[in-house]
């Protein structure tokens, strides 16, 4: 898993690449935290070239979440793959997530 | 790959280190497998997460993270695959855990919902006694959830 991290204005965006797994969603947690325990936070996390997503990668970003509630930050999911936002689905994630189709569209939902 | 005639088209069987790092390549090996015996690549990806759940979930609960083995035997025929993983941790039934709630409030717990959810059958083997013996059944040409 390949996490490159970038700024646009005062969003932060995540660009994952590669599986998220039990193995791989540790490292996506530990550079998240940094950001998501600020107040106010405003994340983007796009999942592009991600084609592989558990229940722990579904794990991580529920614990995002969970954190941008409670700090009145905002979390943003864009550009899933079809096979992981199956994955949501199924668990009802769908409901709960701000998903975006185009990372532009993130950006505005970020920022609104 | 081995591949055996006889009763079975497809069969082959996968050791495996209770390590973290083995799930992508084991994936990857799994992914092949499917691909012999002619899953397409949706049937595929919910195998593979039925699987990879059940894996995870013996490394992180049943081995607590220290060394074990798992053995996962699947065979393909008649359009039905059979996988069975084993593994020698202490006796635990993942079926008898309740359904979680939909969505998840919290972290975790959606594991074995996943397994059960994506595979068409799933049994936990209470004659194996010298550890965890888990039966996953899945029809090639039945809709599955993903």
């Amino acid at each position: 898993m390949k996490i490159q991290q970038r700024q646009a204005g005062d969003v932060h965006v995540f660009e994952l690449a590669g599986e998220l797994d039990f193995h791989t969603s540790p490292d996506l947690r530990s550079k998240l935290q940094p950001v998501t325990e600020k107040s106010s936070h405003k994340v983007i996390i796009n999942l592009k070239k991600v084609n592989y997503i558990d229940s722990s990668g579904l794990a991580t970003f529920v614990e995002a979440l969970q954190k941008a509630k409670r700090s009145s930050g905002k979390l943003v999911l864009t550009e899933l793959m079809p096979s992981v936002r199956s994955v949501f689905e199924i668990a009802k994630l769908d409901k709960v997530f701000t998903l975006a189709a185009t990372e532009a569209e993130a950006l505005e939902l970020a920022a609104s | 790959m081995a591949l055996q005639t006889g009763m079975c088209l497809l069969h082959k069987q996968f050791a495996l280190d209770a390590a973290t790092a083995r799930l992508a390549g084991f994936r990857e090996d799994l992914r092949a497998f499917l691909a012999q015996a002619g899953f397409d690549e949706k049937s595929s990806g919910e195998v593979v997460l039925a699987v990879d759940e059940r894996l995870t979930n013996i490394i992180r609960h049943g081995y607590r993270g220290g060394p074990g083995k798992i053995e996962l035997d699947a065979r393909f025929s008649d359009g039905s695959l059979k996988i069975s993983i084993k593994d020698y941790s202490a006796k635990f039934n993942p079926l008898n855990q309740p359904a979680p709630k939909l969505p998840p409030e919290n972290p975790g717990g959606l594991g074995i919902f996943l397994t059960r959810k994506l595979m068409d059958e799933v049994t936990y083997d209470e004659s194996f006694r010298s550890g965890n013996l888990l039966h996953l059944k899945k029809y090639k040409d039945k809709r599955g959830p993903l």
